[in-house]
């Protein structure tokens, strides 16, 4: 039987999402070093006693046996090699691992090569499960993932004349994927100025390595005008709107609105014992 | 079409059911008395026709306030939180729940499009701001799945600053497990939780 190809084969995968599948099973899409981004068929995982589904949650790195089947190979052995189970304990670190899930889910290929892709998804999803910036983490993740694919985005000089940019003159094309200088931005459309620091922090994420462009300290505002233009830009890669995205948002939205309820809440404890204290005297 | 290939049809289309067996499921209508037909036309139109969900907890009921929310024997100072209508089925099964319920109806699953906003939880802010509301504590009974944690810690984003005690169902292994196959979050859960014999 020579040349016939193996019956299983075992790798190493990152869930990236699942979707059911008839009553107990489902379609798990993985992420592999070797063999891309595959569809395989977890069976009985919806059961309270399934030996797998613990194993495929998304964002867990397993070792997997694949059984090869007509269509779609088998999950015969699962054995989970990292959960990042502190991901699963805060809200804005889960949301932003759905987010890296599910960009690397819609810009790679299924049966491609992508082990740069893979690589960098688990250095990602280490680096927000030992509590590293959410921000840093994402920004530099989205960037790489850019160039991994080939997308990666102009942001020295112009798309146009090819001359250095002035970060502070600098106009923006998401869907381009670059910067255009003062005199060839013209009227093109779809082309606007871009702010002169969030272009500068882009650039140094973009050539800086991860752990110096750590060291680049941002405020809450600029952190999320530049949040902004890397969710627009990944949007028009994509074609289609990355819907992780608006869940950060929202989780960040609840947090803010919960502080503001504390903060009160105790602002008008304060006020109560000084009215107290008041009264006493 | 003939009415015997709309029946087929008709019945491929329900969840769990394949070609052969929705051929199966026809010709058995087809063979049985008119009588059993009749009633099983009936029982799928009236289903669609009488159920409506409960104003208070959000559950598919024939009439508003369904029976556990009228249920005036029952707890009225906690709520179970569920994903799906059959949850509540499986919790109230157990017989060791007294409360009230709220059903989602969902899940925030941000790859499948759904976010916060097309859950039920703005129906349970509303319920919890009533002021003849008793409730102290939420228990959050979302699969212990990634999109069940996502949800559970979202909605306790939104309620623990409105005073409530927020808990979440404890995990760990299901009866008649291995350990040997229990996954490393589960098993270092059951660990965590563990309990004196």
């Amino acid at each position: 039987m020579a040349g016939r190809p193996p019956r299983v084969t075992k790798t190493e995968a990152i869930v990236l999402r699942y979707r059911r599948l008839g009553d107990a099973d489902r379609i798990v899409t993985l992420l592999t070093p070797h063999r891309g981004k595959v569809d395989v068929v977890a069976k009985g995982v919806l059961r309270a006693r399934s030996k797998l589904a613990g194993h495929l949650e998304p964002g867990t790195r397993l070792e997997v046996v694949l059984a090869h089947g007509r269509s779609m190979d088998v999950v015969t052995q699962a054995q989970s090699v990292e959960a990042f189970a502190t991901l699963r304990a805060d809200l804005d670190r889960l949301s932003a691992a759905m987010y890296l899930l599910e960009l690397a889910d819609r810009l790679t290929v299924e049966h491609a090569e992508s082990g740069a892709v893979y690589r960098l998804l688990h250095a990602s999803l280490t680096r927000l499960a030992r509590g590293d910036g959410q921000q840093i983490v994402t920004r530099t993740y989205e960037l790489a993932l850019l160039d991994a694919t080939g997308f990666r985005p102009e942001l020295v000089v112009c798309l146009q004349c090819g001359e250095a940019v002035d970060a502070s003159r600098a106009s923006w094309s998401p869907l381009e994927g670059g910067i255009y200088c003062a005199e060839c931005a013209g009227r093109r459309p779809g082309v606007s100025p871009i702010d002169g620091t969030v272009l500068k922090v882009l650039r140094a994420y973009q050539s800086q390595p991860y752990e110096e462009a750590g060291r680049i300290r941002l405020s809450d505002e600029l952190a999320a005008r530049i949040e902004s233009v890397m969710h627009t830009l990944m949007h028009a890669v994509a074609e289609r709107e990355i819907r992780s995205a608006s869940f950060v948002s929202a989780a960040r939205r609840a947090r803010v609105r919960g502080e503001a309820h504390e903060a009160e809440a105790e602002a008008r404890a304060v006020e109560a014992v000084e009215a107290v204290e008041a009264a006493e005297e | 079409m003939s009415p015997i290939q709309r029946l087929v049809d008709a019945f491929h289309r329900l969840p769990g059911i394949g070609p052969k067996s929705a051929q199966r499921l026809a010709y058995h209508v087809l063979r049985a008395p008119v009588e059993e037909a009749r009633d099983l036309a009936e029982a799928l139109l009236h289903v669609k026709e009488s159920i409506v969900l409960c104003a208070r907890c959000q559950n598919v009921t024939d009439r508003s306030p369904c029976r556990i929310c009228a249920d005036t024997s029952r707890e009225r100072t906690v709520i179970c939180v569920v994903e799906e209508p059959l949850d509540v089925v499986a919790i109230d099964r157990t017989g060791g729940y007294r409360g009230l319920y709220h059903v989602l109806h969902g899940v925030v699953s941000p790859s499948d499009g759904i976010g916060p906003e097309d859950l039920k939880i703005e129906e349970l802010l509303r319920r919890l701001r009533d002021v003849d509301t008793e409730v102290t504590e939420i228990i959050v009974a979302t699969n212990p799945n990634l999109q069940g944690e996502a949800t559970s810690m979202y909605l306790a984003r939104l309620l623990r600053p409105l005073g409530l005690k927020v808990t979440r169902l404890a995990r760990g292994l299901p009866a008649g497990a291995d350990l040997e196959y229990a996954d490393d979050v589960t098993l270092g859960r059951a660990m965590e939780y563990r309990q004196e014999v």
